[in-house]
């Protein structure tokens, strides 16, 4: 596909995304029901698990094409990795600034270890430690090759990270019961978390495609100024 | 494969003869355990905690500590005269060489990680009763998982512009399931629980170990290329 | 003299019959780090026993083309041979040909000269190790110092320890980069007298050196490079020294 079509595609989803997103806001507000202990403050819950969704999923992208960007050495790899970390970061940030003020509203506490947010938060940090090698290295082909070795480290400890965490927690239950959804959730709050999981995917997806093409038209250019100097 | 475990013995070799005539990480890491100690004791409030209760948590946290200060300089010798280019450019494959630079740092590592378990069980009055040996094992896998993935990074921070004080910022993430997983057995073998009730968390810290290992062995070479 | 004369995959005439296969070449060598270009297209075809000198002022390459030719620098573009194998960049088995001698020494300070040697020969799987290091280290010169400690060496004897860890596995091709730097006369002409004698037919030779005497007295083919290209190159003994002198500032100054 070219540069103009994955442009376009992406703009097409991500217009797509954000009409789906005003949606998910006017049927969290308007439309579903109330939950019975948290109260309105609950809503966010649509917003909160996807952005969390979405993250790891961002990341998952990234380490794929990390890898097969220093298996193939195919720039356009590299550029979807970085594309797919900078979107991972963004909404891992929804999540981590999401979490808390649920929390606060609901349970008193801004942040008491739950599992989600805490592989979240660490997960930001992987992100972080991504663009640092990325962008610290005098040689920027290493930097590149640096930051996919990190997102696929990253990669495989995210599983271990997520089970220790959870484990840790049943070792040390918060006094306050906490349940951010019930264990079975009625019919409509599930169906407007589906809708919002896909609403938020193929927000990612489109500002994902539309970063690609932007590091595309970006490295083109600068291949394009090189050669006129040289 | 008989060349191949000739190389990695001669690295090791090379790397445990150089720490021997200089003596330079061991005896840092090793004041660094004591001291540290000294440091805990005199931070935390004994009519409040007890520190049977907080001792796990902070032997490990200095196993962090102190494995950070030796294994990130694992490059740093080399570095001075160029060393390593020339184990580089030489027909060791690389990952041969990692797994050796692995090696030789987990000897180091465990090494002070059993002083600072001695260290902090007289400091504190820990105990272990009779699961010494279990104690050994989860430090054991949890070292090994520890310097892998230290050792990886090591590499990549050197090549960075901010060098080792980015090492921290790239593994303490990564690190979490070696706490967990380490603290908490370390955790139940001082309360004096038997070995076979941290079989589980055994079990996570060799997958954990075998995964860095073998992530590590693999990726070592995209680091390290020029 | 003209350069451009002498295409660059010549046979010299060393009264082989038939062209053999080189014993190292390269073909279009690009070096790039990012926007700046190291090397900017370099083709060479050496043949055994030859011995190229490479002159050039700073930033002209020469250390990026040596590090590709060694296999340890990944090219941007083209591609190394060693008697026509290519030479794929994490391939190891082709390194064995292959003996290093780099301003940076690759030595350790805080081992003995025999100690760094032994350590090489096992990296390198060499066997005879026995033989081997007493033989390399009368060859250099440095029989009486095996159990010092490299620290407390000369620099002239750090140089000749690096030779001698760059020749213990007998490769067909060496490749030297700066050797002369910080050597004073005597040392450098005990460094001449080891150089002679790897030049000894077998093996092809690749020194780049700012050293103008002692780079031709070797040379049997000579190559200047600036801004990453081979803007000069001829034959060592078609060569005099001070004409040389000339050439080289001429060609230097004047651009590729």
């Amino acid at each position: 596909m070219s540069v103009k079509g994955i442009r376009l595609t992406g703009t097409a989803l991500a217009v797509l995304g954000l009409l789906g997103l005003v949606l998910v806001y006017w049927l969290s507000f308007f439309w579903v029901s109330t939950e019975v202990s948290q109260g309105i403050a609950q809503r966010i819950f649509y917003v909160h698990v996807p952005a969390a969704w979405t993250s790891f999923l961002a990341f998952g992208i990234a380490a794929f094409t990390s890898g097969m960007y220093l298996w193939l050495r195919d720039e356009r790899l590299d550029r979807a990795a970085l594309a797919a970390a900078e979107g991972g970061m963004v909404f891992a940030t929804i999540m981590l600034t999401t979490g808390p003020l649920w929390g606060k509203i609901a349970w008193g506490t801004y942040w008491e270890w739950d599992p989600r947010l805490t592989s979240t938060l660490l997960l930001w940090f992987i992100f972080l430690g991504y663009f640092m090698v990325r962008t610290g290295t005098e040689n920027p082909e290493k930097g590149k090759r640096f930051a996919a070795v990190v997102a696929i480290i990253g990669a495989l400890d995210i599983p271990f990270i997520h089970l220790s965490v959870v484990w840790f927690r049943t070792l040390h239950p918060d006094p306050v019961v906490l349940k951010p959804e019930q264990p079975t959730l009625p019919a409509d709050m599930l169906t407007l978390l589906l809708v919002s999981l896909a609403v938020f995917t193929m927000l990612f997806m489109g500002l994902f495609l539309l970063r690609y093409a932007l590091e595309n038209l970006r490295a083109e250019a600068q291949a394009r100024s090189r050669e006129a100097t040289a | 494969m008989i060349e191949y475990l000739g190389q990695v013995r001669a690295i090791v070799w090379k790397d445990l003869l150089l720490e021997a005539r200089t003596r330079e990480r061991v005896v840092a890491m090793g004041a660094f355990a004591v001291l540290t100690g000294v440091l805990f004791n005199y931070s935390i409030d004994r009519t409040v905690v007890r520190p049977q209760d907080i001792g796990a948590g902070l032997i490990w946290m200095t196993i962090v500590f102190g494995g950070l200060l030796g294994v990130g300089r694992t490059f740093h010798l080399e570095a001075q005269d160029g060393a390593l280019q020339g184990v580089l450019m030489s027909p060791a494959p690389k990952d041969a060489v990692f797994l050796a630079k692995v090696l030789s740092n987990f000897v180091l590592l465990y090494i002070v990680s059993l002083m600072i378990v001695a260290v902090f069980m007289l400091f504190f009055g820990l105990e272990l009763g009779s699961s010494a040996a279990s104690l050994g094992l989860v430090l054991a896998l949890g070292v090994l998982g520890f310097v892998a993935l230290a050792t990886l990074f090591a590499a990549v921070s050197a090549g960075t512009r901010m060098g080792e004080t980015l090492l921290p910022i790239l593994i303490f993430p990564l690190l979490i399931p070696m706490i967990v997983y380490g603290a908490g057995a370390t955790s139940r073998l001082l309360a004096g629980r038997p070995g076979t009730e941290v079989a589980d968390n055994i079990r996570m810290l060799a997958a954990f170990a075998l995964t860095a290992v073998a992530a590590g062995a693999v990726l070592f070479r995209f680091v390290v290329e020029d | 003299m003209n350069a451009s004369e002498l295409a660059v995959t010549i046979v010299p005439d060393s009264g082989v019959s038939s062209p053999a296969v080189p014993a190292l070449e390269a073909r279009g060598l690009v070096r790039e780090y990012g926007s700046v270009v190291a090397v900017a297209g370099i083709d060479l075809a050496l043949q055994r026993g030859e011995f190229l000198t490479v002159f050039g002022p700073n930033g002209a390459g020469k250390s990026s083309l040596l590090g590709m030719l060694a296999g340890s620098l990944r090219p941007t573009r083209g591609e190394v041979l060693l008697n026509g194998a290519t030479l794929d960049f994490g391939s190891v088995d082709l390194r064995r040909h292959i003996g290093v001698l780099s301003h940076q020494g690759f030595l350790y300070a805080q081992l003995t000269v025999e100690e760094n040697l032994r350590f090489y020969g096992r990296l390198y799987g060499l066997r005879d190790l026995d033989r081997r290091v007493p033989e390399r280290l009368s060859h250099v010169r440095l029989a009486e110092r095996a159990s010092s400690l490299v620290g407390q060496l000369s620099h002239g004897m750090r140089q000749r320890l690096a030779l001698a860890r760059s020749l213990l596995h007998d490769p067909d091709v060496v490749l030297l980069d700066e050797p002369y730097t910080g050597l004073d006369p005597s040392a450098a002409a005990i460094l001449r007298a080891v150089l002679t004698e790897v030049r000894d037919g077998h093996r092809s030779v690749v020194m780049v050196t700012h050293n103008l005497r002692e780079g031709l007295a070797l040379a049997s083919r000579v190559a200047v490079q600036v801004r990453g290209r081979f803007a000069w190159q001829g034959k060592g003994d078609e060569v005099d020294t001070s004409d040389f002198e000339r050439l080289y500032h001429r060609v230097v100054e004047g651009g590729p």
